[in-house]
């Protein structure tokens, strides 16, 4: 007996379910983000280079924990403090040059692509508005540098403990380095997403904007480092305070409460934690509200 | 057009201005359900018209409503609107099922809805088959129907197609306008189909609105600017100048025209016609009462 079967076609369906507005598209749009960030859904060109950043970023985590973890069980507990070998405090000064080049070259997709390819004049006329669809995009490139910042410090965490001679006496000991790491780490972050965004809004072309933020790490903090390095006083200071790189790390270094080998002969430093804290904030305002006009009015 | 009450879309004293330039000067007028053709050269203000439908742009004065609400004061509404832009505005990386189904979501649909919605939507304009593969690599043809499902993906009750024509070929444009038929026809969703092309809207809208320099220069029925002209023509095989003659004998006014003849005259015509065919002994290829088109509804405003 053959088995028989009939395909029937109902036709068109009216939806009739539910329509979420705007915090679904909200979500949408971070959830793209984070997509194209990470090139998920995307062709392997679109994977390799965030991929290759956050695996380098989490090689450098694992090797310092493969160091200390030797240095530990070679000269027992407590020794890869003693010969102060590289932790969470200083993680993020040896990472940072690496975390900026991924910013700069991953940041601008999020932004450049929906212009270059029309695709904007799409969201805008979906239950969203220019600032809703920049908040989204900042959200979920911030996700995105938030993973390749604190993967690597947890893997350092976990490798510390578990080189540890007694893991449980080490975490009990060392538990705090965690709220500090993920702290740090989201200034950071939050710092690299909104210049990255910020650059972007003004090309179409991802490489102009990849090129340029590389450059602009790459020559400020040189430039004026050296420059003050051989000036004194409150001008050596402010000069110093424009070293891009360094203005989120003088935060880090408050939360560790260590400064890193980038930032200890900062002549920025002598201007105190308020200082500090007032223009890294200063510069997130004044950057995100750019994009945020950039995109306010924006029509296709 | 229609009475405010069934209006979907109404424009109310629709003023917009860009510095010295006046794109729309007082415009009002209603579109109601079915597939309505917005006709106009470059610079009448079609495309200033639908940004400020779609709450794109601020009118300078006057007031625009989307299905009872005004969209740039609400977004909210824009989840029952849908719009195919003119221009590019495909990703070229990801694939039709995942653009369609990010659409969905971006219109406010759940995960799982926006999903089944993106299938079902690309099986009606006929690209399911191709759904997987990244949109990069379509034709012109497969491009403007993914144009059309992301207007579509979230179901709309209205929907802007700013023209969906352009760039096919006529295979393409023929099924480009199947399916903007099928819009309404079967899907229920209302259409405001921009266009050049007379034929095109003339095939396919039931109204038109004709902009000309920011002013509506006429509105109506698509039927009553096509109407019938009392005008018949006719082709015969044999016995042209036998026929003209019969014809002229018989009282009836007649003009040659190319490789046939136009008689002036209503449908009481035709009989008389009929009967001076047989007379002539002509062979009688073709006899077809003869249509205005809307080409020279814009050439009328050209003059």
């Amino acid at each position: 007996m053959t088995a028989t079967g009939t395909v029937f076609d109902i036709g068109y369906q009216s939806y009739s379910g539910a329509r979420e507005g705007r915090m679904r598209a909200l979500t949408a749009v971070y959830k793209d983000g984070v997509r194209i960030a990470l090139g998920l859904g995307r062709g392997p060109r679109a994977k390799a280079l965030p991929w290759f950043f956050i695996a380098v970023l989490s090689m450098i985590g694992l090797v310092m924990a493969i160091i200390a973890g030797a240095a530990n069980t070679l000269g027992g507990d407590g020794t890869a403090e003693k010969m102060s070998l590289p932790t969470h405090s200083d993680y993020y000064g040896i990472a940072s040059m690496i975390l900026f080049v991924f910013a700069s070259i991953v940041g601008p997709e999020l932004l450049c692509r929906d212009r270059r390819e029309g695709t904007i004049s799409l969201y805008l006329v979906r239950p969203l508005t220019g600032a809703d669809y920049v908040a989204g995009r900042w959200l979920s490139f911030l996700s995105v540098l938030l993973l390749a910042t604190w993967l690597p410090q947890t893997i350092l965490f976990l490798g510390l403990c578990g080189g540890s001679p007694e893991p449980l006496k080490y975490f009990q000991s060392h538990w705090l380095d965690i709220p500090k790491f993920l702290a740090a780490g989201l200034v950071l972050s939050a710092f690299l997403t909104t210049i990255a965004l910020l650059v972007a809004s003004f090309t179409t072309r991802r490489a102009y904007a990849a090129v340029f933020l590389v450059g602009l790490f790459l020559i400020t903090t040189p430039f004026t480092v050296g420059v003050a390095q051989g000036m004194q006083g409150t001008l050596a200071q402010w000069l110093s305070m424009f070293a891009l790189s360094n203005i989120p790390l003088h935060i880090s270094d408050m939360i560790f409460a260590k400064p890193s080998e980038l930032t200890e002969n900062n002549h920025a430093r002598e201007l105190g934690r308020n200082v500090l804290i007032l223009w890294y904030l200063a510069w997130i305002t004044v950057m995100g509200a750019v994009i945020w006009f950039r995109y306010r009015r924006l029509t296709p | 057009m229609s009475h405010n009450g069934d209006a979907l879309i109404t424009a109310t004293n629709l003023t917009k201005k860009y510095k010295d330039v006046t794109a729309l000067d007082n415009v009002s007028f209603n579109i109601s359900d079915g597939i309505t053709g917005i006709l106009g050269e470059n610079g009448a203000g079609k495309s200033t018209a639908i940004k400020i439908f779609l709450g794109l742009i601020p009118p300078t004065s006057g007031t625009a409503t989307v299905l009872g609400e005004n969209v740039s004061e609400n977004v909210n509404a824009r989840s029952r609107v849908g719009y195919m832009p003119e221009h590019d505005c495909l990703p070229t990386q990801v694939s039709a099922s995942e653009f369609l189904t990010h659409m969905a979501e971006l219109s406010g649909l759940p995960p799982r809805a926006a999903r089944t919605r993106a299938a079902d939507t690309l099986r009606h304009t006929g690209l399911f088959e191709e759904r997987y593969r990244a949109i990069g690599g379509y034709s012109t043809g497969m491009k403007q129907r993914v144009k059309l499902g992301q207007a579509l993906v979230h179901d709309p009750a209205f929907v802007f197609l700013d023209e969906p024509t352009a760039g096919l070929d006529p295979v393409g444009r023929e099924e480009m306008l199947d399916l903007v038929r099928k819009t309404h026809r079967d899907f229920g969703i209302s259409v405001l189909f921009s266009s050049h092309l007379m034929s095109d809207v003339e095939r396919t809208c039931d109204r038109i609105i004709v902009l000309h320099g920011g002013h509506v220069a006429e509105s109506g029925e698509v039927g009553q600017f096509i109407r019938e002209t009392e005008t018949v023509f006719i082709e015969v095989d044999t016995n042209r100048d036998e026929l003209v003659k019969t014809l002229e004998r018989r009282g009836v006014a007649v003009t040659p025209q190319g490789s046939g003849l136009t008689i002036q005259g209503t449908e009481k015509i035709y009989d008389e016609v009929r009967d001076a065919v047989v007379e002539a002994n002509a062979a009688l290829r073709r006899m077809t009462p003869q249509r205005r088109a809307l080409t020279e509804l814009f050439e009328k405003e050209h003059a």
